[in-house]
């Protein structure tokens, strides 16, 4: 066989072979993608550390991990429960929307602050912000915890 | 003062591993090809001139230099995708006869490959500015009925204006420029789609009014949509732009599906779609002549039907793996084999030359940047941005099946190109918008970046008045 002939035939197979490298490549880049985004669903997106409450209970430093949507109140249908005077039955939700979290007064009777200001709409928030319900005051973290 | 340092510590380079070792491997693959093409046409083993294709590289490169420095985390895949189809037209532009297309530039004669080689560089360009400087998507989503009265403006004029080619009012051409303004519509239509979905997407998704059987979306609200809609489609058929006309039909239908998640408005788009086909088809001529060329071409094998023939057999030629770049037929007499084959037949030339397996490797790089761009749109920040992306996405797949279902003779052939590889400047450059469009979408931002931003004079404030409290104690 001519040897142009059979480089000209590699060559072609090679092409072709690069074409499909390059799919195969881009293929393992979406599959870790989407495998990260599927361990991203299962792990909490954040936490809700409780830094101040009168009553003990919760006591301070214990951690609630937080998932897309979470309802806060007296309530035992809430994500999460507080057993605290000042807390309405359902008092404040704290959801993940888009890619930040946001805070909502659900008509409580004694108001869910931000940094110590009454919110009366939905409020974004930023890691470390300190959210009080009632007499309870948490602060959001980070779903790792640092 | 501090808040321009808090900006200029936000926008530090971001190194962007995979996408420049995937551009790496399109750059190899693509000297690959050109080898292959340069040895075929010389005879002996050879790189002839590669020019183009480092130019080619080294504008993939300072795009992505561009993203790098912008900084800001965003899909790595879209751009070698992207760079690998236009490598591709690339090398098909060069192998086909220069003398297609003859411009002449400032003095310099640039033929097929050259003005080619010019569109993509502007095309990326164009990407990269789109991509790095739309912060700010207001503007976009405001005005969004000047946006869609300028984009039908732009095919009245041409209208009146406009010359003809291939028996369709096409371009127009206002002194050196020539332009095909439904290229651009087609981005100024999903804008405005995306924009008018996002704000009454609520109300659309209501049963409110009822037609027959079909409980439909409160009319007042599905109306502007329609109009401004009905008059795109309407202009664009006036114009015999078919496959325009196919594509905005078949975005619009899949975009108000994503939005609404109604299944029954699909089904009603697919009925008016068979009976609007049933009546363009009895009222036109040109569109009874397309539907018979596809039912048989060779009847007409060497008058109407000589372009679907040709492409046929090309791809027949080509088998499963192709006759290599630059062994395919590329002249029968004086013209080219297959006619507007930089145009309209490229996915046929290109299986002529790669084959089975390389049609279907296109194939696959379309339904990846398919993939990629739905992703996009899952994840974006708000709805709007999220029916952009879908509809940006769904104008580049559903141009690419229609056109390539064209040229396989599964459907009657309707003149679209085929994103990114066939020849032409207003498809390259709204390939490029489209490109950048995807990527400012795609910006990621870390969770409560823009809030932190509000947020940090606020908190100096909170520890400026803790320190002066613990002094305050201090000194009581």
């Amino acid at each position: 066989m001519d040897p142009l002939d059979l480089t000209l035939w590699l060559l072609r197979l090679a092409f072709l072979a690069g074409i499909y490298g390059f799919l195969v490549l881009v293929i393992r880049a979406l599959r870790r993608d989407l495998r990260q985004a599927s361990d991203a669903a299962d792990r909490p997106l954040g936490r809700l550390v409780v830094v101040g409450s009168p009553s003990g209970d919760p006591a301070p430093g214990a951690a609630y991990l937080l998932a897309a949507a979470n309802t806060i109140g007296r309530d035992v249908n809430n994500t999460i429960v507080l057993d605290d005077s000042f807390t309405s039955g359902r008092h404040a939700a704290l959801t993940y929307r888009g890619r930040s979290w946001y805070v909502e007064d659900l008509g409580s009777t004694n108001g869910t602050r931000l940094g110590g200001q009454a919110i009366s709409a939905p409020t974004p928030l930023a890691w470390g912000d300190v959210v009080e319900v009632g007499q309870v005051r948490f602060r959001l973290e980070r779903p790792g915890g640092r | 003062m501090a808040m321009a340092a808090g900006r200029a510590s936000r926008v530090r380079p971001r190194w962007r591993g995979r996408e420049a070792r995937l551009l790496v491997v399109v750059v190899v693959v693509l000297a690959v090809g050109w080898l292959g093409l340069a040895s075929t046409v010389a005879g002996e083993l050879t790189i002839g001139q590669p020019a183009p294709l480092v130019v080619l590289a080294v504008m993939l490169g300072v795009v992505h230099v561009a993203l790098v420095v912008d900084g800001r985390r965003r899909d790595q895949v879209l751009l070698p995708v992207v760079g690998l189809l236009m490598g591709l037209s690339l090398l098909l532009m060069s192998r086909l006869p220069q003398d297609l297309v003859v411009q002449s530039l400032a003095g310099v004669e640039l033929s097929l490959a050259g003005i080619q080689l010019l569109w993509i560089g502007l095309s990326l360009a164009v990407a990269a500015t789109v991509a790095v400087g739309l912060r700010n998507d207001l503007w976009l989503r405001s005005y969004k009925y000047t946006w869609a009265v300028a984009g039908i403006a732009l095919l009245l004029l041409v209208f009146v204006l406009g010359q003809e080619t291939n028996g369709a009012r096409l371009t127009l051409r206002i002194g050196p420029f020539a332009g095909q303004p439904s290229e651009l519509l087609k981005i100024i239509l999903v804008v405005f789609l995306a924009a008018y979905l996002a704000d009454n997407r609520a109300l659309l998704a209501g049963r409110d009014s009822r037609l027959g059987p079909l409980r439909l979306p409160p009319l007042p609200y599905l109306l502007p949509m329609l109009v401004i809609w009905g008059l795109a489609l309407a202009t664009v058929v006036v114009q015999r732009d078919l496959g325009a006309a196919l594509l905005f039909y078949g975005v619009f239908l899949l975009l108000l599906y994503v939005a609404t998640q109604r299944r029954d408005l699909l089904a009603f788009g697919v009925v008016l779609f068979v009976v609007g086909g049933l009546v363009l088809y009895t009222l036109f001529p040109h569109v009874q002549d397309r539907v018979a060329i596809w039912l048989d071409p060779f009847a007409t094998a060497q008058g109407a039907g000589f372009q679907i023939v040709r492409g046929l057999f090309a791809l027949g030629r080509g088998g499963v793996l192709g006759t290599g770049l630059g062994g395919g037929l590329p002249t029968v007499g004086s013209g080219p084999s297959i006619p507007a084959v930089h145009t309209d037949f490229v996915f046929d030339a290109l299986g002529e030359e790669l084959g089975l397996a390389g049609g279907l490797a296109i194939l696959a790089l379309y339904a990846l940047f398919a993939e990629r761009g739905l992703r996009i749109a899952a994840g974006a920040r708000d709805e709007f941005r999220t029916l952009l992306a879908a509809g940006l996405t769904l104008v580049i797949v559903v141009q690419a099946a229609i056109i390539v279902a064209g040229n396989a003779k599964l459907i009657p052939l309707t003149g679209i190109t085929l994103p990114w590889i066939a020849y032409g400047g207003s498809s390259m450059l709204a390939g490029g918008i489209i490109l950048g469009l995807l990527l400012a979408v795609a910006v990621e931002d870390r969770p409560g970046a823009a809030i932190e931003r509000v947020g940090w004079r606020e908190r100096l404030g909170d520890a400026s008045r803790a320190a002066a409290g613990r002094v305050e104690r201090v000194v009581r």
